[in-house]
């Protein structure tokens, strides 16, 4: 029997990038070429998983099955389970939607993460401390390219998350955003007590990767008031893991004989954490180990419910959820497979620059004298004489004439750019024409009727 | 300031190459500025109290010299002559001393501010100095932080004024008590403090979001640091005492600069040593912890047989389990020292004692039959047959008779004589000294860190002290004073406030009885006493109405039949009915006062009878109304007692007679 069951979430629609999802749902926008949904998969895949639960929606999985470009590359056996977008569900009300078909604690991804984490230090941390939760977190990346569209540096407005974390760095004790932080960050002094030093870091990005223990699961069966993991259920569990109920031992005779009598009414939020195994919790009341120094007390001082964060302070790690990161991510995610940048079935001209940096999808067509250096070309592309493409990323289907520039741009599938257009940071929609001779920077061209939409 | 900090500045350029070769200065306060050690500091600064029969002071001094510091000002305001004359006689005012001690004594010292601020007028300090206490114990190197310090102020332009020394150690060890617990937010990179707090008495730890603002991603908020009460500050800092007057303790200093840090840009921050020894001798409980440490040899090598203030005849030779024995010392036969045992010299022991982690002066006696616990006797003690000690302080001169029993946390201060055949409840204090003299001879109050904790507590600690060492009149102190408690952690002073409060009412109103002062007046005293002691307005009327009602028992023991009884309390009620009214305005003050009276009159259940009479009576004196009167009887009833209480017939009686009575007024009404 498996020790997780993995769980690809990628029924999003990606309303952080509306201008590049319009037309391909978030899971397929390519970057390097594969669609964005290839790149947990294979995470997933090469750690040795053999099966993943996909929840998506309908439009994607009929794109997975029948067009060739979407082929997944994958040798796992993938259970698609199909909600309707419409329902706007939450992570939180995809996996109750599941509970049926969990039967072990579970590994979440969400199918915008791109990484080269070594997954099993999340994998570890739950192991080793019994969690309740473990997640994964990064240092932000700052985005270098200019963004199309974006007038100037984007300012840093947003609003940061706190997250605390203990002198390890791994145990996750605390968790807010700014905008929540009026009265200033509070912290209970008997959480520093148990944890007297405590790191606060704010510049962290949540990769939306979590291991969770099957009764979390059943506990957000029974409480459907929490529709988002990272939204409620992860802030609900780190608090928990300090308030009174949960670690008095009354309680737990209590549950104890619930669990005995199958008592279904009970209070749904003692059930999260009743369920450890009666010789686990003998070793641990047997073993002389302990978590923390100055008193010998028990280990987690007599917590049952702990959450733990892998935070990653070197290595990739993003989540492809703006523009920004989606162009970063290309720029990047070729080093992270190792196969040929040009595919064998491009048809290339003897005469061509292209830098090692750059991508060719399948059956593309690259006449001569073109030059494309940092730039991925999608599958069935044609570029015409005297091209040059720079830091740009170009996708399936699209044709570019001759003597085009196109530098920093994104151009989505199906677009045409005809002869000697002159494009810097722009983003063009899908089947956009751009007209001859036009010098656009810095824009986003798109369909009017997705214009309206915004 | 500015003119005088371009003159530092100026003066920092041209000596920069000189800066490093100027001696190390330290400002060393020998005076605590506040009372936690009353009353044994009544008799000897706290400074010169032994510990592991070496004067605290030394132990400073020696911690100075040996992390570098070649010129010392000992600042001193409390019984400065008996200080100067230990230094004076300490090899630290030898001419081979390596560490220059100056003294300097004033009586207007009141604080740690007028110290500083008197070291920037006669401009003692020429550059970065250490900041300590006459009470820290360390051996902690501060080179490290020193030269952390001497970097920062160079690349920062003298941005950083202080730089706090702390020592890991996590909650629960016995090095920390509540009352110096501090948690702190530092940022990570740059271990600048950014929040800097207290937390006794807290139950949630609150930061500002602006301290999060500075940029970095990354902080620490730190509860496992022992703060040392080191620091290594800024000439600046002298300064920044002289131009905010009104910082009067370091805690002011740091909580103003870090408010203010935008303002002036001066930052401080901190350097925590995991490894080293460092505690300030705060109060009784951190006493036996640094005891005990010394004896355990943690502060190496400031140990017991080091004898580093090279006093002849201090040494003492160390054997296993950590016992030390002075020179002469005699043990009786069949007398076990167990572990962690340090005994001054010329000391003799009778026989078949029992010792264990017990210090014990020079010059003392103990008789047969003894057993010490966690005790600390100091010189010239005698202590008689059969005595037990547990885990408490034992002041100089003292003498002990025969078969005494010291429960945990007692004090005896000096020359105290007490004994035969008794026994100390836990946390008494006897001393020689008469708590209102004290009140007299030092009434302004001292300003200090522990000041809030300190002031209230001080009050109703005068209140609960034995003064009289005559063996009879003994224990009546129930000295719940936390200030002298030794590891008592969980201290409720509010309890104490409330009593003392209901004392000084019960004090107020029988000097109005017997003056015959009118209500006026007693109602003007009540009101500055609830601000006194910080009572709450229901807690003055709960407590007045107790006093009243009991008043008759007070005066005429608590025999009195319940006739008897009323015939004593009505005329007082009616007297202060006034008194009364003045308090109980509102609908909720009705029901307070009767849930009083109700309580006095469960805990008074013979008397049950008169409590009717005395609601009627406070009924007819228009200190009750009749509407709160029949909502609480309707309401009030929450246990079976309460409701046991309201099935009695004359209450009964009353209240029919009450209702009927509305009844009628209303009908009339209509």
């Amino acid at each position: 029997m498996m020790e997780l069951q993995a769980i690809l979430m990628a029924a999003g629609g990606g309303s952080r990038m509306m201008d590049l999802t319009y037309n391909t749902p978030k899971p397929l926008l390519p970057v390097g070429n594969k669609p964005l949904i290839w790149y947990p998969l294979n995470l997933l895949e090469r750690v040795g998983f053999e099966e993943v639960i996909v929840i998506t929606t309908r439009d994607v999985q009929k794109m997975i099955s029948t067009d060739p470009r979407m082929k997944l590359d994958v040798k796992m056996k993938l259970d698609v389970v199909c909600i309707q977008e419409e329902a706007d569900m939450g992570t939180a009300d995809a996996l109750r939607h599941i509970q049926q078909k969990i039967k072990t604690d579970v590994l979440v991804v969400s199918c915008d993460l791109i990484t080269d984490v070594a997954l099993h230090e999340v994998v570890d941390l739950f192991r080793a401390h019994n969690a309740t939760l473990s997640m994964l977190m990064s240092k932000a990346h700052e985005f270098t390219e200019t963004v199309p569209g974006q007038k100037g540096k984007k300012k840093n407005g947003e609003q940061r998350d706190f997250v605390g974390v203990d002198g390890t760095g791994k145990r996750l004790l605390y968790m807010a955003n700014e905008a929540d932080l009026d009265q200033g960050l509070v912290i209970r002094k008997s959480i520093m007590k148990k944890h007297p030093r405590m790191h606060i870091k704010t510049g962290l990005v949540d990769a939306h990767l979590y291991c969770l223990k099957k009764s979390v699961v059943d506990f957000l069966a029974d409480n459907k008031s929490i529709s988002s993991i990272r939204g409620e259920l992860v802030p609900y569990l780190v608090r928990k893991q300090f308030s009174k109920s949960t670690n008095s031992p009354k309680i737990k005779d209590e549950a104890d004989q619930n669990l005995k009598g199958k008592d279904v009414s009970v209070n749904p939020e003692i059930q999260i954490w009743f369920r450890d195994e009666k010789l686990l919790q003998l070793s641990q009341e047997r073993s002389c180990w302990n978590d923390h120094r100055g008193d010998m007390g028990e280990a987690y001082h007599g917590g049952r419910l702990r959450c733990y964060v892998h935070i990653m302070e070197e290595g990739m790690c993003y989540r492809v959820n703006t523009l920004a990161a989606y162009i970063e991510a290309n720029r990047l995610a070729p080093k992270l497979f190792e196969e040929h940048a040009i595919h064998p079935s491009a048809v290339i001209s003897e005469r061509y620059l292209i830098g090692a940096d750059s991508i060719i999808g399948a059956s593309c067509q690259i006449a001569d004298k073109t030059s494309i250096k940092r730039s991925t070309i999608g599958m069935s592309a044609v570029v015409r004489e005297k091209v040059k493409v720079t830091n740009s990323i170009i996708m399936h289907g699209v044709t570019i004439e001759e003597g085009c520039n196109i530098q920093g741009s994104v151009i989505c599938s199906g677009a045409v750019i005809s002869r000697g257009a002159d494009i810097k940071y722009c983003l063009v929609g899908s089947g956009q024409r751009i007209d001859p001779e036009a010098v656009r920077t810095n824009e986003v061209i798109v369909g009017t009727d997705q214009l309206m939409e915004i | 300031m500015s003119s005088r900090g371009t003159k530092q500045k100026k003066g920092n350029v041209t000596n920069e190459q000189e800066e490093e070769d100027q001696p190390l200065q330290a400002v060393l306060i020998a005076d605590s500025f506040n009372r936690r050690f009353f009353p044994i500091s009544k008799d000897q600064p706290r400074a010169l109290l032994p510990l592991a029969n070496v004067a605290m002071i030394d132990y400073t001094l020696e911690f100075l010299t040996s992390t570098g510091v070649q010129e010392t000002f000992v600042f001193c305001c409390w019984m400065s002559n008996k200080i100067k004359d230990h230094l004076l006689n300490s090899k630290w005012c030898r001419p081979t001393s390596p560490n220059v001690v100056h003294i300097i004594t004033s009586d207007l010292y009141r604080s740690l501010g007028d110290v500083l601020r008197d070291v920037d007028a006669k401009t003692l300090v020429r550059n970065d100095f250490i900041l300590v206490y006459g009470d820290v114990v360390s051996n902690i190197d501060v080179s490290q932080a020193l030269q952390e310090h001497r970097h920062r102020r160079k690349v920062d332009k003298n941005i950083s004024v202080m730089t706090m020394v702390f020592k890991e150690s996590s909650p629960g060890h016995k090095s920390r008590c509540e009352e110096d617990d501090v948690i702190v937010a530092m940022d990570s990179k740059s271990k600048r403090v950014l929040h800097y707090q207290k937390t006794q008495g807290l139950k949630k730890l609150q930061f500002p979001m602006n301290i999060f603002q500075h940029g970095s991603d990354e902080f620490e908020i730190r509860h496992d640091l022992l703060d040392c009460h080191i620091s290594i500050c800024s000439p600046q800092v002298a300064e920044l005492f002289t131009d905010n007057f009104d910082y009067q303790t370091r805690n002011d200093f740091v909580r103003g600069i870090l408010v203010n840090e935008e303002i002036l840009g001066n930052q401080i921050h901190l350097y925590v040593t995991n490894e080293g020894y460092g505690a300030r001798v705060s109060n009784l409980q951190m006493y036996d912890s640094v005891s005990s440490d010394l004896v355990r040899r943690w502060v190496y090598p400031l140990t017991p047989e080091a004898n580093f203030t090279d006093q002849r005849g201090q040494g003492c030779a160390h054997s296993r389990h950590n016992v030390y024995r002075g020179a002469g010392v005699s043990l009786g036969h069949g007398s076990q020292m167990e572990e962690n045992v340090l005994i001054g010299r010329d000391t003799s022991i009778g026989a078949n004692c029992h010792i264990s982690n017990s210090i014990i002066g020079n010059y003392c006696t103990i008789g047969d039959n003894v057993v010490l616990d966690r005790a600390y006797i100091w010189n010239n003690v005698h202590i008689s047959n059969k005595v037990k000690i547990h885990q408490s302080v034992v002041c100089d001169g003292v003498l002990v008779k025969e078969a005494v029993l010291l429960n945990k946390q007692c004090v005896l201060a000096y020359n105290v004589v007490i004994g035969p055949n008794m026994s100390l409840p836990e946390g008494t204090v006897v001393s020689m000294h008469h708590p209102e003299e004290e009140e007299d001879d030092d009434d302004d109050e001292f300003l200090s860190d522990d000041q809030v904790v300190g002031n209230s507590k001080d009050k109703t600690k005068q209140k609960g002290l034995v003064l009289n060492p005559d063996p009879d009149s003994d224990s009546e102190s129930e000295a719940s004073d936390g200030s002298q408690d030794m590891g008592s952690r969980s201290v409720s002073p509010e309890m104490d406030d409330v009593k003392v409060f209901q004392l000084e009412v019960l004090g107020t109103l029988q000097r109005g009885e017997e003056e015959n002062i009118g209500c006026d007046n007693l109602v003007l005293e009540i009101n500055s006493l609830k601000y006194a002691y910080n009572i709450t307005l229901k807690e003055v009327m709960q407590i007045l109405t107790k006093v009243v009602l009991e008043y008759p028992f007070q005066q005429q023991g608590t025999k009195l039949s319940s006739s008897q009884y009323t015939v004593l309390l009505l005329p007082l009620l009616k007297k202060w009915s006034p008194v009364f009214k003045n308090y109980i305005k509102r609908a909720q003050d009705h029901l307070d006062c009767l849930s009083a009276v109700e309580e006095l009159f469960l805990e008074q259940e013979t008397h049950q009878t008169a409590m009717v009479k005395v609601l009627m009576n406070m009924y007819q004196l228009e200190i009750l109304e009749e509407d709160a009167i029949l909502k609480w009887f309707s309401a009030g009833a929450t246990t079976d007692k309460s409701r046991q209480l309201r099935k009695n017939q004359g209450l009964q009686k009353f209240i029919q007679w009450l209702k009927e009575a509305e009844d009628e007024s209303s009908e009339e009404g209509e």
